[in-house]
C-alpha cells in the first residue's frame, strides 16, 4: 500500500496562539516499505503520523493511500477506513483495562459489521497464539507484563489483516529485551505479510534498521 | 479482598455469550459490556452515583404513588360518588369531604314531606334520602364505639349501592345491614345491633371517606321495625322520631345549573341549607390539585436537576475516558458508536439508582403506611392506596425515567467527546 502526503500542515491553536507542529511535508512511502521517522520531542513526528493515519485532520495538504484520498472521506467511512486498512500501536499503553486480551485483541474485528464474531474471536486466538500469548486470552491487561501488552497490541493492529501499520514510538516504555523483541517482531511481520510499515521513534539504532529513515525537525523534513 | 463488581457482571455476560450461544451479537453487546466493566471499575463513584440516583427516583416514586393514591381517592370519595347537591337541616355542620357521600350525624332533622317539594324543584333529577344516626349504645360486636347508622331508601339511593363491592345475591330487604369498606364483617353472618339480629347483606368499597367507609348501612324499613328498640336504648333523640331526615342527596338533571337549583331550593324549602359540589367541594378539589400539580412540577424539577447533576459528573467520566475513546475511534469506532457506549453506562447506571430508589420507596411506605394513612386522613386528607398493578406500573415508569434521565444527561459530554479527533482524545491527560 502506498501512502503519499503533499504539503501536508498542522496547526493547533493553543490560548497563547496558533503553534504550526507540521509545516508541509511531502511525502511518500512505497508498498511494502519499512520507513522510520525520527526527530527530536516536540519535531511534529506524531502529528505527522497521525495525519497519515487519519486521527488528525491536517489544516492544509492532503494524504493519500493508496487511491483514497482519505481527508475528503466522511467521518464515518473515515472509521472504516481505519478499522479495515490501518493497524495502529501507541507509544503508551492502550489495551482498554476492562476487557480481558482477547477481547481487547477481537475489538477491530468486532467493529466491522461485516465480521462475524465467531470467526472474530477464532481469528483473536490465532493472532494471539502468533504472538506467543495463548496462555493469557482471558488475563487481563494489567495481568501480563509490558512487553506482552505490546505484543497483544500488534495482535490486535493486524486483526483486521491491514495494509498499513504505523507505529507511534512503540517501543519507549519497555526495557532492552522487549524492545528488541517487538522490533523483532516488526521485521518478522514485514516479511511474511505485504505490509507498509511507519514508525516514529527517537531510537535511531532502531530506525537504522529499517528500509529508509526520514528525518523531521521543527516540522520539516530534514533531508 | 475487593471485589470487582463489573467484572463479575462481564464474567456473567460472556457466560451467557457462550453459553447461549450469543457470540453473533453486535459490538453494541461488547461496547455495553466495557460500559458495565466502566461501572465496577469505579466503585466508590458509582456507588456515590447509584446513590443519588436513588434518592431522586425514590422521592419520585413515593411522591408519584402517594399523590396518584390521593388522586385516585379523591376520585373515588368525589367524583363518583352521584350526588351534586347535599340538603340538610339549616344549622347542621358538614363535613365536606363526605358532603356528596352521606349526610353527617346531627341532631338536626327535616321533615320528609320536604323531599316532595324537592323532587318538583326544577333540575332536581334524584333525591336520595338518608338519616344519619350515631350512637355509642348499639351494641355493635359488643363494644360501645361509636357508630354511625345510616339509613337510606334503596329504591331512590344513589349514592350507597354503587359502592357495593361484595352482596349477597338477592336483592336486600328487612333485617339487613350493609357494612363500610373499613368494617370486616363477614358478607353472609349475623350481627347484633340494638340486640337485634341483622344479615350482613354487603359490603361497601373503601371509599376514602371515614364516615362512609366504618358505617352500617341499613334501609328506612328496617330502621323502622328497630326504632322501638332505638329510642329505648338511646332515648328521645330527633333523628329516631318518625318521618325525619338527616339530608337528602340531589343529583342534577343534565344541563340545570346548581346555582339554580341551589336558589330554587332555598327558595322553595323553609330551614334548610344547600351543599354543593360547586362551592365547597370545587374549592378543595381544586385546591388539592393545586397541590398535585405543585408536586407534579417539584417532581420535574427534581429529574432536570438530577439530569443536571449527571450532565456534570458524566463530563468528568468521559474527560477521565478520553484516551479509551480515542482509542475505539482509531480502531474505528463510528462516532454514534462511541455515543451509544457511553449513554448505555450512563442508562444502565441511572436505572440501577431507579430500580434501588423505587426498592427504597416501597421499603419506606411499608414503614410508614398506618401513620401516613392516620396523618393524611387527619388532615382531610381522603386516602386509599393504590392496588399493586398501578404500584408496579409507577415503578416501571421511574426506573424508565429515571434512566433516560441518566442518558440525557450524558448526551451532551457524550456528544461534544465523539466529536473530537481521535487524536486529540487519545493526547488527553485522562
Amino acid at each position: 500500500m502506498t501512502v503519499s502526503c503533499v504539503d501536508l500542515v498542522k496547526t493547533y491553536a493553543t490560548e497563547r496562539g496558533d503553534i504550526e507542529a507540521v509545516k508541509g511535508i511531502d511525502f511518500a512511502v512505497r508498498a511494502g516499505e519499512f520507513a522510520s521517522i525520527v526527530g527530536r520531542s516536540g519535531s511534529g513526528k506524531s502529528s505527522f503520523l497521525a495525519m497519515i493515519g487519519g486521527l488528525s485532520r491536517p489544516s492544509r495538504g492532503s494524504v493519500r493511500i493508496e487511491d483514497t484520498d482519505i481527508w475528503t472521506l466522511s467521518d464515518d467511512r473515515l472509521a472504516d477506513f481505519r478499522n479495515r486498512r490501518i493497524g495502529f500501536v501507541y507509544q503508551f499503553s492502550s489495551l482498554l483495562p476492562t476487557l480481558r486480551i482477547i477481547d481487547n485483541v477481537v475489538l477491530p474485528a468486532r467493529l466491522d459489521p461485516t465480521q462475524d464474531a465467531a470467526s472474530a474471536y477464532r481469528r483473536a486466538r490465532e493472532r494471539l497464539d502468533q504472538f506467543a500469548l495463548s496462555d493469557y486470552l482471558d488475563a487481563y491487561p494489567s495481568e501480563i507484563s509490558a512487553g506482552e501488552q505490546r505484543r497483544a497490541v500488534i495482535a490486535r493492529a493486524l486483526m483486521n489483516d491491514p495494509a498499513l501499520l504505523l507505529a507511534d514510538e512503540p517501543t519507549s516504555d519497555l526495557d532492552e529485551v522487549s524492545e528488541s523483541e517487538i522490533v523483532e517482531w516488526f521485521f518478522r511481520l514485514k516479511r511474511e505479510r505485504p505490509l507498509t510499515l511507519i514508525m516514529v521513534t527517537h531510537n535511531l539504532r532502531l530506525a537504522e534498521q529499517t528500509d529508509r529513515v526520514i528525518h523531521i525537525s521543527d516540522g520539516r523534513l530534514v533531508t | 479482598m475487593r471485589v470487582d463488581a463489573g467484572r463479575i457482571g462481564w464474567s456473567a455476560v460472556q457466560l451467557a455469550t457462550q453459553n447461549l450461544g450469543l457470540k453473533r451479537l453486535g459490538v453494541g453487546f461488547l461496547l455495553a459490556g466495557v460500559a458495565l466493566q466502566n461501572l465496577g471499575r469505579r466503585q466508590a463513584r458509582t456507588l456515590l452515583l447509584l446513590a443519588g440516583v436513588s434518592i431522586c427516583s425514590g422521592a419520585v416514586f413515593t411522591g408519584g404513588v402517594l399523590l396518584r393514591s390521593i388522586d385516585s381517592s379523591m376520585a373515588a370519595g368525589f367524583a363518583r360518588l352521584g350526588a351534586d347537591m347535599l340538603v340538610v337541616p339549616e344549622g347542621a355542620l358538614t363535613n365536606i369531604t363526605a358532603a356528596l357521600l352521606t349526610a353527617e350525624p346531627t341532631d338536626l332533622t327535616f321533615d320528609d314531606s320536604e323531599l316532595a317539594r324537592l323532587e318538583g324543584i326544577k333540575g332536581v333529577q334524584k333525591v336520595a334520602p338518608q338519616l344519619v344516626f350515631r350512637t355509642d349504645a348499639s351494641g355493635y360486636r359488643g363494644g360501645t364505639d361509636s357508630v354511625d347508622v345510616i339509613a337510606f331508601d334503596p329504591a331512590r339511593d344513589f349514592t350507597v349501592q354503587p359502592w357495593l363491592e361484595q352482596r349477597l345475591r338477592r336483592p336486600i330487604r328487612k333485617g339487613d345491614i350493609i357494612v363500610g369498606g373499613r368494617r370486616d364483617d363477614a358478607l353472609g353472618s349475623e350481627l347484633l345491633l340494638f340486640g337485634q339480629p341483622l344479615t350482613v347483606y354487603g359490603k361497601l368499597g373503601k371509599t376514602g371517606v371515614g364516615t362512609h367507609e366504618r358505617a352500617l348501612f341499613m334501609t328506612f324499613e328496617t330502621l323502622a321495625e328497630m326504632r322501638p328498640t332505638m329510642q329505648r336504648m338511646c332515648g328521645e333523640k330527633d333523628p329516631l322520631v318518625p318521618n325525619k331526615l338527616s339530608g337528602a342527596l340531589l343529583q342534577l338533571a343534565p344541563g340545570a345549573t346548581s346555582r339554580q337549583v341551589r336558589f330554587a331550593i332555598l327558595a322553595n324549602v323553609p330551614e334548610v341549607k344547600v351543599v354543593s359540589s360547586e362551592s365547597m367541594l370545587t374549592s378543595i378539589r381544586q385546591g388539592l390539585a393545586a397541590l398535585l400539580n405543585g408536586a407534579l412540577a417539584l417532581m420535574a424539577i427534581m429529574f432536570v436537576s438530577t439530569a443536571l447533576m449527571l450532565s456534570v459528573l458524566f463530563s468528568a467520566i468521559i474527560a477521565e475516558r478520553k484516551r479509551e475513546l480515542g482509542l475505539l475511534r482509531a480502531m474505528g469506532a463510528r462516532r454514534r458508536q462511541i455515543i451509544g457506549m457511553l449513554l448505555t453506562e450512563a442508562g444502565l447506571a441511572t436505572a440501577l439508582g431507579g430500580i434501588a430508589g423505587v426498592v427504597l420507596g416501597i421499603l419506606l411506605m411499608r414503614v410508614y403506611e398506618h401513620s401516613l394513612v392516620y396523618y393524611l386522613d387527619r388532615i382531610g386528607i381522603p386516602f386509599v392506596w393504590l392496588n399493586g398493578w398501578t404500584v408496579g406500573l409507577i415503578g416501571a415508569l421511574c426506573i424508565v425515567l429515571t434512566s433516560l434521565t441518566g442518558a440525557v444527561g450524558a448526551l451532551y459530554p457524550a456528544w461534544r467527546a465523539s466529536g473530537l479527533e481521535p487524536y486529540a482524545l487519545m493526547r488527553s491527560e485522562g
